[in-house]
């Protein structure tokens, strides 16, 4: 490309010289010859290339600048790795007590079966306004993360109208609460995430929220929507139906089915073949140990009481690290992506530049040469 | 024949050791818990856990659960739970006064009901400094 621009110099050259003032006029009529598009800004020689039209000091700045942003993203990209693996490991410092619980409550419900317990968290009352519990992230910059669960909660909303229920939101999370901020909607509580991972405080709050939300009638379901870590690269909305809880113990996500409580995933971060993969494990467990003798020290009724709020909090609190995880796992993906791109483009500049560079000094030479030429 | 005690939350394993002795605060009262209890299974109230190791008696607040004993194995499963030497006697008395303001404030039942809740906890966290023996 620079040489077939050369030529068009050379050859409108005989059209102007002649003149002592030869390379000044050089220098002017080649820019006018050659611009194509108007770009003003160009205090120095511009030239045509693979679509990049801009000055030299332009592309300059454009390459410091693409260099930048690829080292931001490249950075963010690390930090979402190290933090995925903080939030595997609180999902699994979380599971004993999971475990536990799910066990105790298997083994007491079935106790239970028999007896006619009334327990106020398996009510399952005639649905007339329903609670959507919306967990999405903080910050942006995660790909389709946080727009995937509004689209979800959205989507219920508009069948929950379609029914003829009234509903309303619990937001956890920045993205979520800015979002239906903006909508005058009726949204119930505005929580906003504290700091990075979920702990059984900030869960237990919410619970709270959703338990006298639940127990004080005024709402007769509550929905949770979370964003469920499927894989590196795959996250998926979910909706589970927190309240009211099936009094076998088993609880039914949004379609209908039960989710066996018996049973729980988790995911394991390993290497496989020096790469990083994901692992979704599925536990079962084994009533170990039955006591037969087991004594209820307060009424069944109680402990059952007892039991449930311990139930929703670990549900909770696995939402939340959960939809932490995706949303980290998502950023990993998004920053990584932005950062090839990065990389790409700081390349097609940089070639730019070169180039440009180089027609630069070629033009600057033959101008010596043809000015002495023409004095010889 | 020693206890073993273990304490967990959502969050992580905060006992998982053998004891003498402890007392749970329950729905019903406190119980005392020695090597070979009959097995018993029971709802743990916001209160205090005390337990001893040789003569040596632990504080822990715990917030609301579960207990489960049998076979010398005690299972507590709670919401929350803080030894007592963790806890910042100022934070714990500035979280209990918030806490009742809050609940002078409460209106309405969902509320209250929070505001009740929060409360005992507050109240529950400050004892577990002063209450040493």
């Amino acid at each position: 490309m620079p040489c077939s621009n050369l030529t068009m110099w050379v050859s409108s050259k005989p059209s102007i010289s002649d003149t002592s003032s030869l390379s000044f006029r050089f220098q002017l009529n080649p820019v006018r010859l050659f611009r194509h598009t108007s770009l003003p800004s160009t205090q120095s020689q511009s030239s045509s290339s693979n679509s990049i039209q801009c000055g030299l000091r332009e592309l300059r700045g454009r390459i410091d600048t693409v260099k930048n942003t690829h080292k931001i993203t490249e950075a963010m990209k690390l930090v979402a790795a190290a933090k995925v693996r903080r939030a595997q490991e609180a999902v699994i410092n979380s599971r004993p007590f999971a475990e536990t619980l799910v066990e105790v409550l298997y083994s007491i419900n079935e106790q239970l079966q028999l007896e006619d317990v009334d327990v106020p968290l398996t009510n399952v009352r005639p649905v007339k306004k329903v609670a959507l519990l919306v967990v999405t992230g903080d910050r942006g910059l995660c790909g389709g993360f946080n727009n995937a669960i509004i689209k979800k909660a959205e989507t219920r909303i508009a069948e929950l109208k379609d029914l003829g229920l009234d509903y309303t939101v619990i937001s956890v999370g920045k993205k979520g609460n800015s979002y239906f901020r903006r909508r005058p909607f009726v949204p119930v509580e505005r929580f906003i995430k504290g700091g990075n991972f979920p702990t059984a405080k900030e869960a237990q709050a919410i619970a709270d929220d959703v338990f006298s939300l639940f127990v004080s009638e005024e709402v007769d379901k509550v929905e949770l929507f979370y964003t469920k870590f499927v894989s590196f690269v795959k996250s998926d909305p979910v909706i589970h139906t927190l309240l009211p809880l099936s009094s076998k113990g088993a609880v039914c996500d949004g379609n209908g089915n039960c989710v066996d409580v018996e049973e729980d995933e988790y995911f394991r971060l390993t290497t496989k073949e020096g790469k990083l993969t994901v692992e979704r494990d599925s536990v079962r467990r084994e009533t170990a140990e039955f006591l037969p003798n087991l004594q209820f020290e307060q009424d069944p009724v109680q402990i059952v009481d007892a039991l449930m709020p311990l139930y929703l909090n670990s549900q909770i609190l696995r939402a939340l690290q959960e939809s932490l995880a995706s949303e980290l796992a998502a950023r990993m993906s998004a920053m990584s992506n932005a950062t090839d791109n990065a990389a790409e483009l700081g390349k097609t500049l940089s070639v730019a530049y070169n180039r440009e560079r180089q027609a630069k000094i070629t033009s600057e030479i033959l101008e010596i040469v043809a000015g002495a030429e023409a004095l010889t | 024949m020693t206890l073993n005690l273990c304490v967990l939350t959502p969050n992580r394993i905060v006992w998982d050791s053998e004891v003498k002795e402890i007392i749970l605060s329950t729905n019903s009262g406190q119980i005392g818990v020695l090597p070979n209890h009959a097995p018993v299974a029971t709802a743990v109230d916001i209160g205090i856990l005390r337990i001893r190791l040789n003569d040596q008696w632990l504080t822990m607040a715990l917030m609301g659960g579960f207990a489960r004993i049998g076979n010398n194995e005690i299972t507590v499963l709670v919401n929350d739970a803080e030894k007592g030497s963790d806890i910042d006697p100022q934070e714990a008395q500035q979280t209990l006064e918030i806490a009742e303001a809050n609940l002078q404030k409460a209106e309405g039942k969902r509320q209250t009901i929070e505001a009740n809740l929060a409360l005992r906890r507050a109240r529950t966290r400050v004892e577990a400094i002063n209450v040493i023996s």
